[in-house]
């Protein structure tokens, strides 16, 4: 099976929130960067598959010369080869909105005639999780999202998919097709020195986004990111001091006489 | 015809709360740009939840049916959503924030070039122009979206975002939509939903939830909790790391991948409030925390916060509990 | 004969003076030849498996990062411990002091041994009628009574007694030591019966015979079994690696540790055939005490049957047929074992070096290993807490942050960062060092120092962070470190270095034993017993500066195994991170051995020590406190009147 995962480096989870002098992003300076979570789950369900039925995972990443770090990763954890759609600085991919980015990757991989195309649900950064499914329109496949489990079948493959309330379903969909992973379904393999090793004698085609903007029919964007800005507490919490025992018996009254619970 | 469409879900025959809280943030915005609402939903014509939807002061409710509908699918949906969409020409479409919603209505914006502004949060309008705020970086930014061009903008709304509305009163007309759909347009088969286990929890029916997270350590210490519980009469429910180790059910899990629950009083114990959980539980009436760190983020949607070990605190709230009860 | 006069003889022995024993006579033609031929034979014999040895030792690879250097410690160790069988003696006394002797009897047997066989070819050159035949041949025989009466006990020993230690898996015995047991004590009795017959009688003729037959045939038997310690073990007692549990460093692009025979160098060749199979090691492994499967004679005994089996250039994977992949990783790197072996056999690195081979290329699929290593890649830390719980902690604690100013920087480590029990140890080193005036400060962002990748083999992560902690150190301009964790410590000073140069490091035990005359001491009758954390003891040799920190706040109690002996908490070689163990408990055995001294306080000096105890303490009644030595110093302080809100 040739299978395509679409990965995304964003700052680490604990990385320092500072808005930057735009006022439209977080100040990069002293943040370290990771390979997105689901992105993650996404790759170690590829890696799974080509262990399972043979094949290739090619990993598709966009980003400043940075994102190399993360593509290095997924090659030392068992991917084939990359594509990586390279940003000049920061700012030029901001420039494209969610639909522009999609472009672009289609545009990278249109000749590749995969069997599968893997993404994480959202990204842990802008978390518009929609990446994977305009690809999907875009590319004229089906797709499907919040998968947990994939297995191959002879006309296309069977996935496990998450509903809301501990609900779950399988659908039955033709490859070629593109499927979101849910995270946390497997363990996600470690990257080991071997594969850090042998990583560095594999492929990874740089292509630059102004170069590939052209073939990818890019527009301007119709959604903008304008202002960041931190979050106030939305409502005041009275916290209940004294001892346990005096904690709780404040606690009950008020849920006695304010909530009026009990 | 220039309107807001609100795109509404059903379940059980029921349209979900979510959906009607998407249906007050689509209030929002068509009050602040001077436009009437529509609604649309796929069901059939003679559904009886149409009468509770003609309460809530749409101008016309779009009823969607088809066979091909029956059971969700994107193609089905984005296809059938879309044939609607060219017929009437709205300003903006208005989505629940739903698992299902993810997965088709960001195909559906794209056939029209354009991009789902997603989980919104807020929305603010101010002359011929919206700001949509939607949240980064995992709750810990807010961001100002806006929508450029003349096109059609799509929104899906944050669950817990928006107040619900009271019924209000309204001229409404019912008008069925027939799309044309193919069999062959259907690519996906989908299975039967099914659960992960035969017990069945509605968390959403009780009026008190206590809630368990991380804080309780290992699952030979949840009778401190069940015990609190069983004082307030209240059901009980978890953190997602809770229910992944197998402590408690699925079907008490509360947050992002689980139910979301908007209880009386929602009793967070021991759950130090990541955003997925907080997702899951922000519209409670009244939100109590029993935490040991006083950073916790749960602390900041709390009403009424305790700072100190639940091992100690949640004993002594069951006897608290029980002696006021009587 | 004279047998009759063989007992007032034997007595006249003692009392009478040297006696010498028999002169064989001459020997014909015929039995030169047949010597000869027999001589040739038995080395021929011994040349063909010695030789194969030997080629198996020298065509494994050569060791990365070795070099011989520190004669002097070397030279000192095999006087210590090769000709005064010190380790021997000490860690097993009577058997020990019994082997001592056969050994010390082989040694000042060498010129009769040499003598005897010249007799036979016609060049003996010991005279037994001059002073210096009579006093050596008395001072031999001394040795001989000596060496007869030790093999006979360690006879007994193995084949009545039968110990645990000794026996191998599917064999509880070991007839081969019964027959080289067999052949030493003809030997010895051999010797000593040639005193009581005639010269150049037929008795003679066939003790002399018999003697040599014995050593004829023992001679090719040396190879064939763990006797070959008596050539190898002088050699592999002086090729030590030079530090305890020294992990070598990895050599060029496909160096991944010990995957296959090509990979096995030649220390570990020489450690692996000179094993004697005493079972020391397996006695002290706390993993083997416990019900697991690891049993360090095995591994080191696996990978001798490898070698045998596949030769030092051979592509099968090492933990495979003779080594399991299980057993290496229930290690908890404690080093007992390697403390234990008297003949310098390394077993951590051996250990260390299997689980690279296994880690490094993925070959191990472990569920906590995984999520161990990805959360030292992500978050820096081995907990995989956000690191903004150690700034939380920092900002409480008010820690000043390191700035080059400072004397100290306070490393606080994985578990003195995040973990509630490291972190009370901290605060309360925190208040000694605020009560000394001492300046330190703690660095604004620390990332785990790689001991639980080091231990479990992980090169990758383990280099990634060593790195960036370096170069954090030197952008920081940390000169000297005061950390509460030995792990920190060994893996700082020593494990670093092989990415660059780490500043001066010690333990807090070390700073608080050389500012005890400056601190307060409330010293009590209570009976505080003292737990020797293994990377504190074994790895770096402190044992008295803690218990100079205990012996002025009580009574310092001593476990039954203490010190060099002391048995592992179980938390170490990165178990601590993996997940529930089979059999006991580790920590649980422990923790009743410390309880059943009587002590009310247990006194700790490692982090990881602490939490394994707590967890194994928490279900008894009446339990004793821990406490860590920096808790027990900062108790003595004056306390504050009112203590600043935290």
């Amino acid at each position: 099976m040739k299978i395509i995962v679409a990965i995304k480096q964003v700052p680490e989870r604990d990385a320092r929130i500072r808005i930057d002098a735009s006022g439209k992003w977080i100040d990069l300076q002293d943040v370290e960067f990771a390979m997105n979570e689901s992105d993650a789950y996404a790759l170690e369900e590829a890696l799974q598959l080509k262990e399972a039925h043979g094949g290739e995972v090619v990993v598709l990443s966009a980003g400043p010369e940075r994102a190399g770090k993360t593509i290095r990763e997924a090659l030392a954890k068992g991917a084939d080869r990359a594509i990586h759609i390279q940003s000049s600085d920061e700012t030029e991919l901001a420039k494209f909105d969610a639909l522009g980015v999609a472009r672009l990757l289609a545009a990278a991989v249109k000749d590749e005639q995969a069997d599968l195309i893997l993404a994480g649900l959202q990204s842990d950064d802008l978390g518009l999780g929609q990446t994977g499914v305009i690809l999907a329109e875009l590319l004229g496949l089906p797709h499907a999202t919040l998968i947990l489990k994939i297995e191959k079948t002879e006309t296309g493959v069977k996935v496990l998919r998450e509903l809301e309330d501990g609900w779950f379903q399988h659908l039955e969909l033709p490859t070629p097709a593109v499927l979101t992973i849910q995270s946390g379904n497997s363990k996600l393999r470690y990257a080991t020195l071997m594969g850090i090793k042998k990583a560095k004698t594999k492929e990874v085609k740089v292509v630059s986004v102004a170069d590939l903007a052209a073939s990818a029919q890019s527009q301007t964007p119709v959604v903008t990111l304008d202002a960041v800005k931190l979050p106030h507490k939305q409502r005041t919490t009275q916290i209940l001091g004294g001892t346990p025992a005096e904690a709780a018996a404040a606690l009950v009254e008020k849920l006695q006489f304010e909530v009026r619970a009990i | 015809m220039s309107s807001v469409l609100v795109f509404l879900e059903t379940k059980n025959n029921e349209v979900s709360r979510i959906s009607w809280e998407a249906l007050a943030a689509g209030h929002v915005l068509a009050h602040g740009l001077s436009l009437p609402l529509d609604i649309a939903v796929v069901a059939s014509p003679s559904n009886p939840i149409l009468q509770k939807v003609q309460g809530k002061a749409p101008r016309k409710v779009y009823v969607i049916d088809d066979a091909l509908l029956h059971a969700y699918t994107s193609d089905g949906y984005t296809a059938a959503s879309a044939q609607l969409i060219d017929q009437i020409k709205p300003v903006s479409v208005v989505f629940p924030h739903t698992y299902q919603v993810r997965d088709f209505a960001p195909r559906l914006a794209t056939r029209f070039n354009q991009v789902l502004i997603s989980d919104v949060t807020g929305i603010e309008v101010s002359g011929n122009s919206a700001t949509f705020i939607r949240q980064l970086l995992q709750g810990k930014l807010n961001a100002d979206y806006h929508h450029a061009g003349d096109g059609i903008s799509f929104l899906s709304i944050q669950a817990g975002a928006f107040r619900a509305d009271e019924p209000q009163a309204g001229e409404t007309t019912i008008e069925p939509f027939q799309p044309k759909l193919e069999a062959s347009q259907i690519r996906v088969q989908p299975g039967e939903p099914f659960r992960a286990s035969a017990q069945t929890v509605d968390l959403n029916s009780a009026s008190i939830l206590v809630s368990v997270g991380r804080g309780i350590k290992e699952e030979a210490n949840l009778p401190i909790v069940q015990e609190l519980a069983a004082a307030l009469g209240a059901e009980l429910a978890a953190s997602r790391p809770i229910c992944d180790a197998g402590w408690l059910p699925m079907e008490r899990q509360v947050g992002s991948s689980g139910q979301t629950v908007a209880p009386k009083v929602y009793l967070a114990v021991g759950i130090s409030g990541a955003i997925q959980h907080l997702v899951g539980m922000k519209g409670s009436q009244c939100i109590v925390a029993i935490n040991k760190d006083e950073n916790a983020p749960i602390f900041e949607v709390a009403d009424y916060g305790i700072v100190g070990d639940l091992f100690e605190v949640v004993p002594a709230l069951t006897a608290a509990v029980r002696k006021a009860k009587g | 004969m004279h047998f009759v006069n063989a007992v007032p003889s034997a007595l006249g022995f003692l009392f009478a003076g040297p006696l010498v024993p028999a002169d064989p006579g001459r020997f014909s033609l015929v039995e030169k030849l047949t010597l000869a031929v027999l001589i040739f034979t038995s080395a021929g014999l011994f040349w063909k498996r010695f030789g194969v040895v030997l080629d198996k030792i020298l065509k494994s690879r050569k060791d990365p990062g070795f070099h011989l250097g520190n004669i002097g410690k070397r030279i000192w160790d095999f006087f210590w411990e090769v000709l005064c069988q010190a380790k021997v003696i000490r860690e097993r006394p009577l058997p020990g002091l019994a082997h001592a002797f056969v050994f010390w009897s082989f040694l000042a047997f060498a010129l009769v041994t040499l003598n005897h066989i010249a007799t036979g070819l016609g060049i003996g050159f010991l005279n037994s009628t001059g002073i210096f035949g009579q006093i050596y041949f008395w001072f031999a025989a001394l040795f001989a009574i000596a060496c007869a009466i030790s093999i006979a006990g360690l006879f007994i020993r193995r084949f009545v007694v039968r110990p645990i230690w000794l026996a191998r898996e599917g064999h509880e015995l070991s007839w081969e030591s019964g027959v080289i047991a067999g052949l030493i004590f003809a030997l010895m009795a051999t010797y000593l019966a040639s005193f009581f017959v005639a010269d150049t009688g037929p008795a003679t003729r066939i003790l002399w015979w018999t003697h040599t037959l014995s050593l004829l045939v023992f001679l090719p038997l040396v190879p064939h079994t763990k006797h070959l310690h008596l050539i190898l073990s002088p050699f592999t007692i002086f090729f030590s690696r030079g530090a305890f549990s020294d992990i070598p460093p990895l050599s060029g692009d496909e160096d991944f540790g010990l995957v296959t025979g090509k990979d096995l160098t030649q220390l570990v060749s020489l450690q692996a055939y000179s094993c004697v199979e005493c079972g020391r090691c397996t006695e002290h492994c706390p993993a083997n005490n416990t019900g697991k499967i690891l049993n360090p004679k095995e591994i080191i005994l696996g990978i001798r049957g490898y070698l045998n089996e596949y030769g030092p250039t051979a592509e099968e994977l090492l933990l495979g047929k003779y080594n399991s992949q299980e057993a290496a990783f229930q290690c908890t790197t404690c080093g007992a074992c390697e403390f234990q072996c008297p003949v310098g056999i390394e077993h951590v690195p051996i250990i260390v070096g299997l689980r690279r081979g296994a880690t490094n290329t993925g070959e191990w699929d472990n569920e906590y290993g995984s999520k161990l290593f990805n959360a030292m890649e992500r978050n820096s830390n081995a907990l995989g807490l956000s690191a903004l719980e150690r700034d939380k902690f920092i900002q409480k604690q008010e820690l000043p942050i390191f700035d080059g100013t400072q004397e100290y920087c306070l490393w606080l480590g994985c578990m003195g960062g995040y973990d509630p029990k490291g972190r009370e140890i901290i605060a309360s080193f925190v208040e000694v060092m605020r009560y000394l005036g001492t300046s330190y400060g703690v660095l604004r962002k620390e990332k785990c120092t790689g001991d639980p990748a080091r231990r479990l083999g992980n090169d990758l992560v383990f280099q990634q962070l060593a790195e960036s902690n370096l170069e954090t150190m030197q952008t920081q301009k940390v000169k000297k470190i005061v950390s509460i964790c030995p792990h920190c410590v060994r893996t700082i000073q020593t494990d670093w270095k092989e990415f660059g140069a780490p500043p001066e490091i010690e333990h807090h035990s070390e700073f608080l034993a050389r500012h005890q005359a400056q601190l307060p001491h409330n010293k009590t009758d209570e009976k505080i017993v003292y737990h020797d954390p293994c990377y504190l003891g074994r790895y770096r040799n402190i044992y008295d500066e803690p218990r100079s920190v205990i012996a002025s706040a009580g009574t310092l109690v001593e476990p039954e195994r203490t010190r060099e002996r002391s048995f592992c908490c179980g938390a170490g070689g990165g178990l601590a991170f993996l997940g529930e163990e089979s059999g006991q408990r580790v920590s649980s055995v422990r923790a009743q051995e410390l309880v059943a001294t009587g002590a009310t306080t247990i006194g700790a000096a490692c982090p990881f020590c602490n939490t394994m105890f707590r967890d194994a303490l928490a279900n008894g009644e009446n339990s004793p406190r821990l406490l860590d030595i920096a808790q027990i110093a900062a108790m003595q302080l004056p306390q504050p009147a009112a203590k600043p809100q935290a």
